[in-house]
């Protein structure tokens, strides 16, 4: 958990990468939602504890992630952002509610077939990088491949590596890497199947901003070139900034839901939801 | 800190429980040892007194010396019975006469599985103390009483006849009565007959001869006063003693010979077990500590001393080893009756009474138990001291090496000389069998010590080429189980090094029997030139030498000779057996391996003032041609013999080659314990043999060889039991391997949800255990192997001199090597589950 002192200083000590990126990347301009749902929810609960002790940790939320974006959640710290990644990504089952991930209802689905929906339509970059330590970083890329026993594609495997630049490094195991390049491993081994959706949980709170704003870089190309849809949790408004859209939780209730905001304009509203609590 | 040595045994139930298993185990086989040992003197120790109970004085003829092999018979003369009712309060006296027989039911003899069948006297009251459950007394000739547990195993109802097969042939009796026998109702497996003085004399060829006299006094006389009256008025030489007394010394002699052999083997595989579950306990404790390296960081930065993290390790090592040892002596219990029942089902009958756990024994088995665990939770508890403040910041779970862990291969390298050395002392010193074993035990012991330390430098490379079939068939299973058992090369090696020891055990035996077998085998069809071998192999009755000679009148057979077998005592040789022969036709029969310029000419200058020495032999090193040896029968008769010359053979008939005509002057009976033949090759001779020697049902006549399975099954009978025994410390491995897939398991628990939640299926993460298991039981199961036919090589080669052929027993190893992919496969049902089971979601949050 991240105090806001620490959110202040990361907001504060912005690096130049987050400015060009921010540059880069107008939300004003030419956006064209095509309209496709990946994900969609509808009415999701998630009560944690029984009775008196019950916790609401989701409190009806609906939402609906529509192709080729990258959708930034966002709250306070027990807002319940990560359950609900879990919940869409289908590793928690609502107490109520129901999910579609690409059209297929995930929240009753038995063990085996979310496996395979996890094989063929879902990426994951965790908080921390949980490579393999005993495989090089070829070998993390291309593991969920190997997990299901497909062969990759070599000229997607190629642009994927070379998307995350990490050409001369794929011999190294994951001790020889820095952790930046440790999590741009994990971002390419989230690609390398081309999923319908790629979750992300705070895939830079490891990170220093330098090599944070990196692998913010790459997540964006990867929306920008490939096209793919992704959701990233996120406490940092510098990183919620390179997003296409903010969705913002409080008290397990979406309490925000907007299109390209600016860094200042998502740490005004991070501020005012801080207060009003 | 103390509190928190009881929170980390409570936070982790299965590794506690799994450890404790590993020490239990052994604790439960020493105490199971005692228990059963203790269990046996004391029905052994009932049974005598039973028998001795109604006998105020018991007089017996006393053997010079008694022998491993068992006394030989002998008698006295039957006046004396009335001799010794004429001293004055002697109420009664019994002549009692024994001997072993055989019992023929339905015309197949009845196995008793290597027990004895006791044809005896009823001396009637007060001297025959069994209780009679079925029928009568007996009331006339070749009436018989048996033994309950025999007419419980054949259906022999009073009223029935069987035939029974002394030394003198063959009887038809009928049952009168059953009866049983003091507290337990039996002798273990021992067939009891008994019949009239004359009868029992009759059969046993001995018409006149008794082998006791049980005495009983009048009102007032006391045993001892009597003892003194009737050993005055009896010749001298007798043993004369009070009931009392010949209890005791029968109790003591069997205890002395359980004490001095059953208790030190068992000791020595339940030291086997103690010794894998050492290695268990060092595992578990280096794993843990190590998984704790934060928390013990921590405690530090909060100012806790070494010592206060020394003392939290300690506490959790003192705890479960005194949990350990508790539960241990309780399943020891159970262990002394699964012993006995191991030592049934392979046919040996052993009496047992009473449940006997001795104060001795709970002060052993605590020691034992809180002791090695204390001893192998040391180094891991140390290296727990060592890990610094500043670790509490830090990732990873790696523990700052002990001050010694550079010299750790200098170490390893050290013990290795060192247990080398201390085997090689035991192969070569001159010293007493025990003092060697033990050395040799010491030697091996460190030996294993240092192949577990250096099998770390192996683990990497094996788990490649074990790893490589598997990668085969599940490409990313196969491969991340290597990689997984190659990560932490030490604990791999110390999980593989438990099996090693019980697989190198297990092998050890095996390559041992093989030699054995495989020599006797050679020994014999290189020196035998008979074609047929009769022997009672279960009771070794025996044949009179002019039956023997009688075959010779059988068609198609060339020559006959039996061979007579004697203990005697050779002044500064000890005692050795004496095989004696007509050396008229022993030549024909046998060719002797002959040294120091002998050969079969010196059996034409046999007589019985001479003999021929093996040349292994204690004596056969301290006398040359011509010189003379003292020996002493079991009689207590001497005689002067003059050496004619020298043979080799420690398999058949080591000691030394006599006359008949020596163990007459002996006094010792000649009767062939067996016979050898050589045919003229026509067909049906063997069972002409066998129909020629109808009035000894029990002599099995085979061939060659026939004779060589029939030895070779009793040797795998023996090596069967000793794989019962071994078979606890291969089950003690397994838990070891659980015990570190489990711990494995947690630390990895995290990766394990990643790659749940990139797509593995529970199948591949349950193969990937399964698989990491497997190489690390197959690397041990490689090395105990390796080890087991390196020990086997070495004492084979150094022991067993040029007498015993080393060779390997391919079909069983290949056996236990299937043995230890299953130990894997098994080791890993349960972490392979957890893994499997691991929920993604925790997984991910885990920290
Ligand atoms: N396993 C659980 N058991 C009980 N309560 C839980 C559990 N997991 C989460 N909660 C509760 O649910 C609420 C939402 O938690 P969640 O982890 O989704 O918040 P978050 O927005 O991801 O917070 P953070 O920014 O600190 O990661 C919190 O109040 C939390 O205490
Ligand atoms: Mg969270």
């Amino acid at each position: 958990m991240k105090s806001t002192a620490v959110q202040e200083r990361d907001h504060t000590s912005a690096s130049e990468t987050l400015d060009r990126l921010e540059r880069q990347f107008t939300p004003e301009a030419d956006f064209t939602p095509n309209g496709n749902p990946v994900v969609q929810a509808r009415g999701i609960t998630r009560t944690y504890g029984k009775g008196d002790a019950a916790v609401p940790a989701l409190a009806g939320v609906d939402i609906d992630i529509t192709e080729g974006r990258l959708t930034a959640i966002m709250g306070p710290s027990g807002s319940g952002k990560s359950t609900l990644m879990h919940i869409l990504a289908g590793l928690d089952q609502p107490t109520a509610g129901n999910v579609w991930i690409d059209g297929t209802e995930i929240t009753h689905l038995k063990e085996k077939r979310l496996t395979q929906l996890r094989r063929d339509k879902i990426g994951f970059i965790f908080q921390s990088f949980n490579l393999l330590a005993t495989l090089t970083a070829d070998e993390n890329i291309v593991l969920p491949l190997s997990l299901a026993r497909r062969k990759a594609d070599e000229a997607w495997r190629r642009s994927v590596i070379e998307a995350v630049g990490l050409q001369n490094r794929l011999t190294h195991r994951p001790a020889e890497l820095s952790g930046g390049q440790q999590q741009r491993v994990a971002v390419a081994r989230a690609l390398i199947t081309r999923p319908a959706v790629l979750f992300a949980d705070e895939p830079t709170g490891n990170l220093d901003s330098r090599t944070g704003g990196e692998v913010l870089d790459l997540l964006r190309r990867s929306v920008d070139e490939f096209g793919q849809t992704i959701i990233m949790v996120t406490h940092d408004a510098g990183a919620a900034s390179i997003a296409d859209r903010v969705v913002f939780l409080k008290d397990g209730r979406v309490e925000l839901d907007e299109d390209r905001m600016t860094r200042d304009h998502i740490y005004d509203t991070i501020k005012n939801l801080e207060v009003a609590r | 800190m103390t509190r928190l040595a009881f929170r980390s045994l409570a936070s982790r139930p299965l590794r506690t429980t799994l450890t404790v298993l590993a020490i239990l185990l052994g604790v439960a086989m020493i105490t199971g040892t005692y228990v059963l040992t203790d269990q046996i003197d004391n029905g052994f120790a009932n049974i005598f007194e039973t028998s001795y109970k109604g006998t105020a004085v018991q007089v017996e003829p006393k053997s010079s010396f008694s022998s491993m092999e068992g006394d030989a018979p002998q008698t006295l003369s039957d006046d004396l019975v009335a001799k010794a009712l004429a001293v004055p309060g002697v109420d009664k006296a019994a002549g009692v006469y024994e001997t072993a027989g055989a019992a023929i039911v339905d015309g197949k003899p009845v196995e008793t599985g290597g027990a004895p069948t006791l044809l005896t006297t009823d001396t009637g009251k007060p001297f025959n103390q069994s209780v009679l459950v079925a029928g009568d007394e007996i009331q006339g000739r070749n009436q018989v009483a048996i033994i309950k547990s025999f007419a419980d195993k054949t259906g022999l109802k009073p009223g029935d006849t069987f035939t029974i097969a002394g030394p003198a042939g063959l009887e038809e009796v009928k049952v009168a009565g059953v009866f049983e026998w003091g507290e337990s109702g039996s002798l273990g497996g021992t067939v009891v007959i008994a019949g009239r003085l004359q009868d029992v004399q009759r059969w046993g060829g001995e018409p006149g001869r008794i082998s006791g006299i049980s005495i009983s006094a009048d009102p007032g006389v006391t045993p001892k006063e009597l003892a003194a009256d009737v050993k005055a008025a009896l010749p001298t030489g007798l043993s004369v003693k009070t009931g009392e007394q010949a209890a005791a010394d029968a109790t003591a002699e069997t205890a002395d010979a359980i004490g001095s052999f059953l208790t030190p083997v068992l000791l020595a595989f339940a030291g086997v077990s103690v010794f894998v579950g050492a290695f268990i306990i060092f595992n578990a404790f280096s794993i843990t500590v190590a998984q704790r390296r934060r928390e013990f960081a921590m405690l530090r930065a909060l100012g806790a001393s070494r010592r206060q993290v020394l003392t939290s390790v300690v506490v959790e090592a003192l705890t479960l080893g005194v949990l350990a040892s508790a539960i241990g002596i309780g399943a020891g219990l159970g262990v002394a009756k699964g012993i006995n029942l191991l030592f049934k089902a392979l046919g040996a009958d052993i009496p047992t009474a009473g449940i006997a756990l001795e104060p001795r024994t709970v002060v052993i088995a605590v020691i034992v138990g809180v002791g090695v665990t204390l001893l192998s939770a040391l180094t891991p508890a140390l290296r727990a001291t060592r890990v610094p403040p500043v670790a509490a910041l830090q990732e990873g779970a790696t523990l700052p090496p002990t001050r010694f862990a550079r010299f750790g291969t200098i170490t390893a390298l050290a013990v290795t000389a060192l247990g080398a050395g201390s085997l090689a002392f035991g192969i070569f010193s001159d010293g007493g069998t025990n003092g060697r074993l033990l050395f040799m035990g010491l030697g091996a012991l460190m030996l294993f010590v240092a192949i577990a330390m250096l099998a770390k430098f192996i683990v990497r490379p094996a788990s490649r080429v074990i790893g490589w079939p598997m990668e085969k068939m599940a490409p990313i299973s196969g491969r991340l189980a290597r990689d997984n058992a190659g990560r932490n090369p030490s604990r791999t090696a110390a999980t593989a090094a438990a099996l090693m020891i019980g697989l190198a055990m297990v092998v050890f035996v095996a390559v041992f029997a093989q030699a054995m077998k495989g020599s006797f085998s050679d020994a014999i069809s290189k020196s035998t030139r008979a074609d047929l071998v009769a022997q009672d192999q279960s009771a070794f009755l025996t044949v009179p030498q002019a039956t023997v000679r009688s075959l010779e009148k059988v068609p198609g057979v060339e020559s006959a000779a039996g061979v007579a077998f004697a203990a005697v005592k050779v002044k500064g040789g000890g005692i050795l057996t004496a095989n004696a022969v007509d050396p008229t036709v022993w030549a024909k029969v046998w060719g002797h391996d002959w040294r120091r310029g002998g050969s079969d000419d010196l059996f034409a200058k046999l007589d019985a003032d001479s003999v021929i020495l093996e040349d292994g032999s204690s004596i056969a090193a301290k006398v040359k041609a011509g010189d003379t040896i003292a020996v002493t029968s079991q009689s207590g008769r001497k005689a002067k013999l003059t050496v004619l010359g020298f043979y080799r053979d420690q398999m058949a008939y080591s000691g030394m080659m006599v006359s008949l005509d020596t163990l007459k002057k002996l006094d010792v009976p000649t009767a062939a314990g067996m016979m050898l033949v050589r045919t003229d090759g026509s067909e049906g001779t063997q069972a002409a043999v066998q129909r020629a020697l109808a009035q000894f049902p029990t002599q099995k006549v085979q061939t060659k060889t026939e004779y060589l399975d029939a030895i070779n099954q009793q040797v795998d009978q023996i090596l069967m039991m000793f794989y019962g025994l071994l078979a606890m410390s291969v089950v003690i491995s397994i838990f070891g391997i659980v015990n570190t897939l489990v711990l494995s398991v947690h630390e990895r628990t995290r990766e394990i949800g990643m790659l749940r939640a990139i797509g593995a299926t529970r199948r591949q993460l349950g193969q990937m255990i399964r698989y990491e298991s497997v190489i690390t039981a197959v690397i041990g199961g490689v090395l105990g192997t390796l080890v087991g036919i390196a020990m086997g090589y070495v004492i084979v080669t150094q022991l067993g001199g040029d007498d015993l052929m080393f060779s390997l027993p391919w079909l069983q190893l290949v056996v236990f090597l299937v043995l230890a992919v299953v130990v894997g496969v098994v080791a890993a049902v349960l972490p392979a589950r957890r893994a499997a089971n691991t929920r993604i979601l925790e997984a991910i949050q885990y920290e």
